[in-house]
């Protein structure tokens, strides 16, 4: 077990959540079981009353845990320099058979809960509620997706040995390495450029159509295609190395933090690309979540390809 | 036009701490009507302001203003709602002590964010309405209670609501006050406000401009 301020306080955070969200939990089975807004018996108004305070729970435990997720970056970066052998978070993540799965798990949830705090909010602006139902349905799902995430942190931070040595990222991200993420690197570097700006262009066409949802499912595509870009192709330029793929490396302060505002821009503009898709908001309201979405992505998309464009004006060559 | 359909209202501090303050309530108040509510304390009369007022829920039963199920609405469009409908008459006024007459009445206009000429004409006019003109920039807490009593009618009317509420209003006034504030209502009355009062202050039973007069007994409607 690795007990350090950050770890100590991610665990008692995921305590204190634990027991809220089962609080939460019960609540919400309750109210999507019997739930009828039309209602006017003394049942109906107490479960209002407990919708209330169940979705103030939600609502706190999920706007906190999404920012939390950089903070797990963080931690994870914070934790490899104790570690002989981790260069940075992705030899963390390696140090356990749990790192994996916990990572994943983290990404799927940080889409699901701001999921269910945009349905949150969609249901608040208007009178009738209609998304309360659906809103505590979609809770009763994510917390069998929660409450593992909670499990596997407290696993993983208590099978980390810290008198072990683990794989640094050169070794877990290279062409040569016999595991699933060597695959990526499998794919010709032509295809996979052209299968990233078609991607965005996809989005920007959907974009200007108007279409909510291609515009939702090309968003959804694109998060898989930009995070293999990233790792095969841009990440080389970030760090100047054409041998060097770690997705971790570049949210150390030796590259300026740039990871942060990276992984902000492309989950930030997925994520609104999904809520048009999936949430029926009133037109302002859906108008607005398609501009934060191509505002973010094309952020995204500019950033990384001005790292290969300005390498190539300082260098003359390509990597 | 307020409609309250089987109204039941349950104080619950626990299981065996029960009570039960409307029982099956069932009233109509048309629009430009003035009503009356009277009966002894704990009758259950603010209980049916609060509700009228949407400052709580009914433990079951129907509160529609308007058409609309104000007793089903979420405490952002509660607010929303009492903002636009509803002007407060408080027993102890429930002024700002530290603010100005003025600032005291500008309070319910804060929210829509107003244009400063339109705010200026409509403050000046409900403070000649109600004779405190001369008072504008006087702390309120220096006032006397008549005086302070005109500048919480002066707030309460200021965004022009369909709906006047007032919880004994006279608890705290002389008897020449008193008298003052019946005259204003009777002005009120005049300008086809809805107006509900909550008393057990004996001057207003009989008076000519009240429509109804409703007796309110261990929360049931009961003359």
């Amino acid at each position: 077990m690795i007990l350090m301020p950050e770890v100590l306080t991610i665990l008692i955070l995921n305590v204190i959540f634990f027991i809220f969200a089962v609080i939460a939990f019960v609540l919400s089975v309750k109210i999507f079981l019997k739930w009828n807004f039309n209602s006017t018996d003394t049942s109906q108004y107490k479960l209002e009353k407990q919708s209330f305070l169940a979705a103030t729970i939600i609502k706190y435990i999920f706007a906190i845990k999404v920012p939390l997720f950089l903070f797990f970056i963080f931690t994870l970066d914070k934790i490899s320099h104790v570690l002989t052998g981790a260069m940075c978070g992705a030899g963390v993540v390696d140090a356990t058979v749990y790192g994996t799965y916990l990572l994943i798990l983290k990404i799927i949830n940080l889409y699901l809960f701001a999921y269910w705090l945009m349905l949150h909010s969609a249901d608040m602006k208007e009178e009738s509620q209609p998304y309360t139902k659906l809103k505590f349905g979609v809770f009763i799902g994510a917390f069998f997706f929660f409450i593992p995430e909670l499990i596997l942190e407290g696993l993983m931070f208590s099978a980390i040995d810290i008198d072990r040595i683990v794989s640094c990222c050169g070794t877990l991200y290279s062409s040569s390495a016999s595991s699933y993420i060597s695959n990526i690197f499998l794919i010709d570097t032509p295809v996979l450029l052209a299968l990233f700006y078609s991607n965005y262009l996809l989005i920007l066409i959907f974009y200007f159509l108007k279409n909510r949802y291609l515009f939702a499912i090309s968003n959804l595509i694109f998060i898989l295609v930009s995070i293999v870009s990233l790792i095969a192709f841009f990440g080389t330029y970030i760090y100047e190395l054409p041998t060097h793929h770690c997705p971790f490396c570049f949210l150390q302060k030796d590259y300026y933090y740039v990871g942060y505002a990276i992984y902000a821009l492309l989950f930030g503009g997925t994520f609104y690309g999904l809520v048009v898709g999936f949430i029926d908001s009133k037109y302002k309201e859906r108008i607005k979540n398609y501009n934060v979405s191509i505002f973010f992505t094309s952020l995204y998309v500019l950033l990384l390809s001005l790292y290969p464009i300005i390498y190539f004006i300082k260098n003359g060559v390509w990597l | 036009m307020i409609e309250l359909k089987n109204i039941r209202k349950i104080y619950e501090a626990n299981k065996f701490d029960r009570v039960t303050a409307l029982d099956n309530i069932n009233l109509t108040v048309q629009e430009g009507e003035l009503i009356v509510l009277k009966g002894a304390s704990g009758s259950g009369k603010s209980t049916i302001l609060s509700l009228i007022a949407a400052l709580s829920k009914p433990t079951s039963g129907e509160v529609i203003v308007d058409a609309k199920q104000i007793s089903k609405l979420s405490d952002n469009f509660s607010s929303v709602y009492r903002r636009d409908n509803i002007g407060f008459i408080f027993q102890k006024y429930n002024l700002i002590p530290t603010l100005s007459v003025k600032d005291n009445i500008l309070l319910p206009l804060v929210s829509l964010n107003p244009h400063a000429k339109e705010v200026e004409e409509k403050i000046q006019s409900v403070m000649k309405r109600f004779h405190i003109e001369h008072k504008e920039n006087a702390i309120v807490r220096n006032l006397s209670g008549g005086e302070q009593q005109r500048v919480a009618i002066a707030r309460a009317y200021v965004n022009n609501p369909k709906i006047i509420i007032a919880d004994e209003p006279t608890a705290n006034l002389d008897e020449k006050l008193s008298h003052h504030f019946i005259d204003i209502l009777r002005e009120l009355k005049a300008l086809n406000k809805t107006i509900i009062i909550a008393t057990h202050d004996p001057l207003f039973f009989g008076l000519d401009f009240v429509d109804r007069e409703l007796e309110i007994h261990k929360g049931k409607i009961v003359l």
